[in-house]
């Protein structure tokens, strides 16, 4: 198949691994799902400190809950990414541990204290939900239906992250101030999850064109501002000064592009980011200490084919 | 030989499984699931796989969920939140109703 009639054909769920797709199309679906799942895994390793730091069992059962939920998110993902025939698992993975794979900004912060959990498992989680939901059309089938399975399930965390807010802001004077400075610090990343405005952003022509995406950045940013802003005011939280966020008319909102640091944010996406690069070597340093599982169950599949292991 | 034959109804859809038929090989196997089961039903796609590849554990062997309670695996747990936005609903929603059929009612 000819980009043309990618373009001409290009719907929900339109395309599978049986069709013979152009590589520029395999190659920007590989772009999109890979960075999807090394968020999906970065996203995990931030929050797995809260298994032992949340300060109540429920708290604690919830958060390893949703932290084995994101890391079979990331292995739903790389298993559509890999069915676009570019990339294996494990060059995605390696990738992701030389600090070559890109994953999403919010990621690369560190999180290091309780009141910033609802930052990531309520705003960026409710953020990436709305993506996700959209996605459920996309055109490779195997991404859309890792969606579905990925969508039933982030119900539960974004509930749960509010519900970690609702009771912040409904704590002690203390929690209060703590929660309401953790979301100024955090506030200008989550309005930078859906990236650059859409006139600057450089992929999003070709992935909306072939199916891939189905909606722009400001859609989503809209969407998101529309249903989140109204929340963090429920909850006695004040809406940072900066970046200047108007209403329209219509609705809509108009982000002040200029307010927010675009250089951290392109930096971060080149990995540069003193933080993430942190947290990359960190989830690295993980991977390698179980190195030894992977290469037990790599000998044993051999086996079991009844091939020696040393046969390649 | 025996093998097991997935339908997908329409693109994009997954494949279920829908019955098996005799077959000595692959590719007849593919021939008698289109005849039998492609007909009448609205079929986009076909699957066959040999019945001795596929593996099952049935909740004889298996406790499916696991035996300890884990309510805070589910969005209906957090009662007193409303869904932030409609994809949250909806996610809630399809919970509930896996709930509702995991329990048998
Ligand atoms: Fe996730
Ligand atoms: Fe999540």
């Amino acid at each position: 198949m000819d980009v043309e009639t990618v373009t001409e054909r290009a719907g929900p769920r339109e395309f599978s691994p049986k069709d013979d797709m152009p590589e520029e199309y395999r190659k920007a679906a590989t772009r999109m799902i890979q960075f999807h799942a090394n968020s999906e895994i970065m996203g995990a390793y931030l929050e797995r400190p809260f298994i032992r730091q949340a300060p109540s069992l429920d708290r604690k059962l919830a958060f390893s809950a949703k932290v084995q939920d994101e890391i079979g998110h990331g292995q739903l993902l790389y298993r559509a990414a890999e069915s676009l025939g570019i990339k294996t698992r494990e060059e995605m993975l390696r990738e992701l541990e030389e600090g070559k794979g890109k994953f999403l900004n919010c990621f690369h912060y560190p999180m290091d204290s309780y009141v910033e959990t609802p930052m990531i498992a309520f705003f960026v989680d409710g953020a990436a939900m709305r993506r996700q939901a959209t996605l459920k059309s996309t055109s490779w089938e195997p991404y859309a239906h890792a969606m579905d399975k990925v969508c039933f399930e982030e119900g539960f965390h974004v509930k749960h992250g509010e519900d970690i807010l609702r009771e912040l802001m409904t704590g002690s004077r203390k929690e209060q101030e703590m929660t309401q400075e953790a979301f100024d610090e955090w506030w200008p990343r989550i309005i930078q999850f859906f990236g650059p405005t859409d006139e600057q952003s450089t992929h999003h022509g070709f992935a909306a064109e072939v199916g891939l995406k189905q909606m722009s950045n400001d859609q989503l940013r809209n969407a998101f501002l529309n249903a989140y802003i109204p929340k963090a005011r429920k909850y006695g939280l004040e809406i940072p000064d900066y970046p200047r966020i108007e209403k329209r008319d219509d609705g809509t909102y108009e982000v002040r592009e200029d307010d927010l640091d675009w250089d951290e944010f392109f930096k971060i996406a080149k990995n540069d980011y003193e933080p993430g690069v942190g947290q990359i070597d960190g989830r690295k340093a993980a991977q390698d200490a179980v190195e030894w599982v992977r290469d037990v169950l790599d000998d044993y599949e051999q086996t079991a084919r009844g091939q020696p292991a040393a046969a390649d | 030989m025996i093998w097991e034959v997935f339908r997908q109804e329409e693109a994009g859809d997954y494949h279920t499984h829908c019955g098996n038929v005799h077959a000595p090989d692959r590719e007849m196997a593919l021939l008698f699931a289109e005849i039998q089961h492609g007909r009448r039903k609205p079929t986009h796609s076909l699957w066959v796989a040999p019945k001795d590849e596929i593996g099952e554990v049935d909740e004889e062997t298996a406790n499916f969920g696991g035996t300890t309670d884990k309510s805070y695996r589910w969005a209906m747990t957090y009662q007193n939140i409303d869904a932030a936005a409609e994809e949250v609903a909806d996610s809630e929603a399809e919970q509930a109703e896996a709930d509702r059929r995991r329990r048998g009612d």
